[in-house]
């Protein structure tokens, strides 16, 4: 084992793989705030690249880095902690490294499709190579296929190791979790002719894959990382893991309710949805509990500081991301004026970044180390840790402050333009250039900036943390 | 049917819903402190939070117009939040009694 230097020998198969996961990560969570940046940008300045790089393919490419950054951070984490679950190494291994590759060169193509090829008539054909229309999920059917082949590929890796390796509470619900990954996607990819049948089983994807699977995942990875950094006991996490999926799926898939408000379904998706979204809190509130009772009762070290402090973030993050700024306008007597507004950006935000964003870069700092030979992180670095302090702090700082200055412009939206202005064009138009909106942008941009210069620093620190650290500290690891 | 927030009732609305859940938060979370430290304050703390949570739900029942079948809604979080975080207290109590359980 080599400490202190980046070296595949300290990696078992499965974080081989892992590493190359999370390495195309970063460059596609550098690509959604670059392209974030830019079309934050175009907001201020409507001709900023107007012909060379338009805002809606700006917006397009800021929004599906985001979406694929975080699967391949997901797929990424699931490799990383298989063999270490299952004892065994992963079975099939090359075919996960062929659709590492396959995904790789999909998303490259439709990166590029979309910088290149984003004007003229839609037709069948440009459903399968250009864009399929469908926010978040723009693919083209084509690549479509690709992911769903690349999501089987990695179920088989995942479930074949789990079936001959040892089962654990973690790796069972992890491979149930695939199934539903998977399949969910394919609910994206027909086509129907009725506007409303299309966005019924479009929200199918977005919000089950969210607030569903992808939730399932955190907690496999949360789970996993609890018995990691605090020694915490595996019976007792994966007890609460079980926990954690039921009162989540409970008021969870209902909640998909709040998205049927407006696409011309059956009234009483109002009711189904309204109920379920005020259900959906409950489980992050309860938690609380939880936290402080094993805050309490334990007196838990980790050897990876940097790591446990976005864990710690996460769970901020999703309460108020999630809970806090989603129930704010989610019952549909006030979401019939914010909904499509800056106020669904303004939850976006913190929701994908403190629900997500936060535990897949705790997996980044959990990678590096195990990468390094086992350094441990702690507070007593050579540096003192200021990289990774600062870019927390500046990325925490960066998003929340996006949030706000989006949350300043929607409520005016919503006012001007929906409650006043009708959701007429004139309405629109009138709230589009009223000072709070303005200056709401203005305030996310500069957010934005400092959410950036948090990222590069995130990134130096990935590449810098534990080289310096002296040998003898691998004997403190609690 | 649905009847929408008034304009003047916005900004209430917002800030009542927010409130909600933070309350809900700190109920539960002085609530458990509680049950750990065994600090009476504490105690009190937890009820004015879920008291708190309370007029929340109070002032958007009114201006959400949660009347008729929205009752459901105004009783599920007035139940659901109270009863949460007891019912949770108790699992983990019981999770961690077993011999064995505390520390890997």
């Amino acid at each position: 084992m080599t400490i202190n230097q980046f070296n595949t020998q300290n990696l078992n198969v499965g974080q081989k793989l892992a590493i190359k996961y999370f390495s195309v990560a970063v460059v596609l969570f550098a690509a959604q705030i670059l392209f974030g940046l830019i079309a934050g940008l175009q907001y201020l300045q409507p001709d900023l690249f107007y012909g060379v790089l338009d805002f809606n393919v700006n917006r397009t490419v800021h929004i599906n880095a985001m979406i694929i950054w975080m699967l391949y951070g997901f797929i990424g984490a699931s490799y990383w902690l298989l063999e270490d679950e299952t004892g065994i190494s992963i079975v099939g291994i090359k075919w996960g490294h062929f659709s590492f590759w396959l995904l790789t060169v999909a998303v490259i193509i439709v990166v590029l499709v979309y910088l290149f090829i984003q004007w003229g008539p839609g037709t069948d054909a440009t459903i399968w190579f250009i864009n399929e229309g469908r926010e978040y999920i723009e693919a083209p059917r084509l690549a479509d296929i690709g992911i769903v082949i690349c999501m089987l590929i990695f179920f088989y890796n995942v479930a074949a190791t789990v079936s001959k390796g040892k089962v654990t509470g973690i790796t069972g619900v992890l491979t149930l979790d695939l199934v539903a990954l998977a399949g969910l996607y394919l609910a994206g990819m027909f086509y129907t002719t009725n506007i409303s049948l299309d966005q019924f089983w479009w929200w199918w994807v977005i919000h089950l894959w969210v607030e569903a699977t992808w939730e399932v995942l955190v907690g496999c990875i949360m789970a996993w990382g609890l018995i990691t950094t605090l020694g915490a006991s595996r019976k007792i996490v994966t007890t609460w893991l079980y926990i954690e999926v039921a009162l989540m799926f409970g008021a969870g898939i209902l909640g998909l309710g709040h998205h049927y408000f407006w696409i011309g379904t059956p009234e009483y998706w109002f009711t189904v949805g309204g109920l379920f979204s005020a259900l959906e809190p409950i489980p992050l509130v309860a938690m609380v509990v939880h936290a402080v009772y094993d805050s309490g009762k334990h007196g838990f070290k980790s050897n990876n500081h940097p790591a446990m402090a976005w864990l710690i973030a996460h769970a901020f993050g999703n309460f108020f991301g999630a809970g806090v700024w989603g129930f704010m306008h989610t019952l549909p007597q006030i979401n019939l004026y914010t909904h499509g507004t800056q106020w669904t950006a303004s939850h976006g935000h913190l929701a994908f970044f403190g629900a997500y964003a936060t535990i897949i870069i705790a997996m980044f700092y959990f990678a590096v180390q195990k990468w390094r030979g086992g350094v441990t992180i702690r507070g007593d670095l050579v540096d003192s840790g200021w990289k990774w302090k600062w870019s927390l702090a500046l990325l925490n700082i960066g998003v929340m402050g996006m949030t706000i200055a989006l949350l300043i412009s929607g409520y005016e939206q919503s006012q001007i333009e929906r409650a006043i202005g009708g959701s007429t064009w004139l309405g629109y138009f009138q709230a589009q250039i009223h000072p709070w909106f303005v200056e709401g942008l203005v305030w996310r941009q500069i957010m934005g900036y400092i959410t950036a210069l948090g990222f590069i620093l995130l990134v130096w620190d990935l590449l810098t943390i534990g080289k310096k650290e002296p040998l003898e500290l691998e004997s403190k690891v609690a | 049917m649905l009847q929408p927030v008034e304009l003047k009732d916005f900004f209430i609305t917002f800030f009542a819903s927010g409130i909600i859940i933070v309350s809900g938060a700190l109920y539960a979370l002085f609530y458990a402190f509680y049950h750990l430290k065994k600090i009476a304050v504490l105690n009190y703390l937890a009820y004015v939070s879920y008291f708190v949570l309370f007029i929340s739900v109070l002032i958007i029942t009114q201006t959400m117009h949660l009347d008729k079948i929205w009752t459901i809604v105004v009783i599920a979080m007035l139940v659901g939040y109270f009863l949460a975080p007891r019912g949770i207290w108790h699992l983990c109590v019981a999770t961690h009694k077993e011999k064995g359980y505390e520390q890997k």
